[in-house]
């Protein structure tokens, strides 16, 4: 190889994923039902042309064993989750399974995304991956695709939730608060970074305070329920955060 | 060049983005290609051009199939795409699984074009559908002009 020669990471665009789909629709054992979240689902809908990874989230720990047997003949094997999802998600009980051949990675999760549970009911597209057995891939809602996207909070989440909000002004934000306020008990730092990426997205769009204000009195109230209940880590790593927050405003590295 | 979403003659195209009408013509067809633009009518009818913001894919499912050969049309619920041999005998048992009276009685009219029957009783045993099935096949006996399953597939 060239000394100067660039390792070119490999993206997976739309024809490869479905051609990819119809290939393991040959290889599984059983039907199988799935959701398309993240990038898979937005290139399902037009957003982008291309993703890094397939993220699937299953209904049953069955579903997902049948799809995993299949991968595995293909030559797919276990990866860690270091480097790609950070400490808090590694220890959660909904941490997706990464396998991945070469570039080309698949997460899959099982009812949830760390603690968002998916209801599989609100659906706007449906795949049909026919082989040998069957492979139906749901894709959700863009409301829906925003807030998970705020949950996995991955480098590139971020300019992912940019670009459907530039290309789509019919976004239903007090629909992504409410969706986050029913989900608060799973994960308890969705409305944190929900309005995160909110705050952010001000450039972009116009987003109305009473949403903003929504978050506010929802985390007001949930800090009053939960204040009792916090335990020595929750403690730890809200001071963490706390620490680092005022050494930037320092200036502090 | 962008286009805002809606609906469009060539003409229409050509004064609003100041073109001449072939230009207009080249553009539709690019995006077209693209996916950005459906068009409906032709020949005797004006043609009307339908821009999309993001691209379309050509719906291939159950919805596609019901539109195309029912007498009562459906409204989708959902985009429906398949990869695959999908058949007639599969959008009935879609049918069914999807359920409500107008998406029912548009599914009658595709027992018309079943072609293979031991396909369709096998999906609906699979999906234990078969009871469903052939109270929808009795009932489009009764209301609708309809093919006449082999005996040996009514037990």
């Amino acid at each position: 190889m060239q000394n100067n020669a660039k390792k070119i990471s490999k993206m997976i665009n739309t024809k490869d994923q479905e051609e990819l789909l119809r290939l393991i629709a040959d290889y599984i054992d059983s039907d199988v039902t799935c959701a398309a979240i993240g990038g898979t689902a937005m290139m399902f809908l037009g957003y982008k042309s291309t993703t890094k990874d397939i993220d699937l989230v299953f209904g049953t720990d069955g579903d997902r064993n049948v799809f995993i047997k299949a991968i595995e003949k293909l030559g797919y094997s276990k990866k860690s989750l270091k480097f790609i999802y950070n400490e808090h998600q590694i220890k959660d009980k909904n941490k997706p399974l990464l396998y991945s051949r070469g570039e080309e990675r698949f997460d899959l999760f099982v009812k949830g995304v760390f603690g968002f549970e998916i209801d599989l009911s609100k659906i706007v597209q449906r795949h049909d991956f026919i082989g040998k057995k069957e492979i139906t891939l749901l894709v959700l809602t863009k409301e829906l695709l925003i807030l998970l996207k705020s949950v996995t909070n991955r480098e590139k989440d971020y300019e992912d939730i940019e670009t459907i909000v530039k290309i789509e002004q019919n976004i239903d934000w007090n629909l992504i608060i409410g969706l986050a306020i029913q989900q608060r008990k799973n994960n308890s730092w969705i409305l944190i970074d929900l309005e995160e990426k909110m705050k952010k997205l001000k450039t972009v769009t116009f987003i109305k305070q009473e949403c903003f204000d929504k978050i506010y009195n929802a985390q007001r109230h949930s800090s009053k329920y939960t204040e009792s209940k916090l335990t020595q880590n929750d403690v730890d790593e809200i001071s963490e955060k706390i620490d680092s927050s005022v050494a930037k405003k320092l200036g502090l590295k | 060049m962008e286009l805002k979403e809606g609906k469009y003659t060539v003409e229409r195209i050509a004064s609003d983005y100041n073109l001449s009408r072939q230009s207009a013509l080249n553009l539709l067809s690019k995006l077209r290609k693209e996916g950005y633009v459906q068009t409906m009518g032709g020949g005797k009818q004006k043609r009307i051009y339908t821009v999309y913001k993001l691209p379309k894919m050509m719906q291939n499912g159950f919805y596609y199939i019901v539109n195309k050969y029912s007498k009562e049309k459906l409204v989708p619920q959902f985009e429906h795409y398949t990869y695959g041999n999908y058949t007639i005998e599969h959008a009935i048992i879609d049918g069914i699984k999807i359920g409500g009276t107008r998406t029912k009685e548009a599914t009658k009219y595709l027992f018309n074009h079943v072609t293979n029957w031991k396909r369709l009783l096998n999906l609906a045993k699979k999906y234990n559908l078969k009871s469903k099935v052939l109270d929808l096949y009795a009932d489009a006996r009764n209301t609708i002009k309809c093919k006449t399953m082999p005996k040996r597939y009514l037990k």
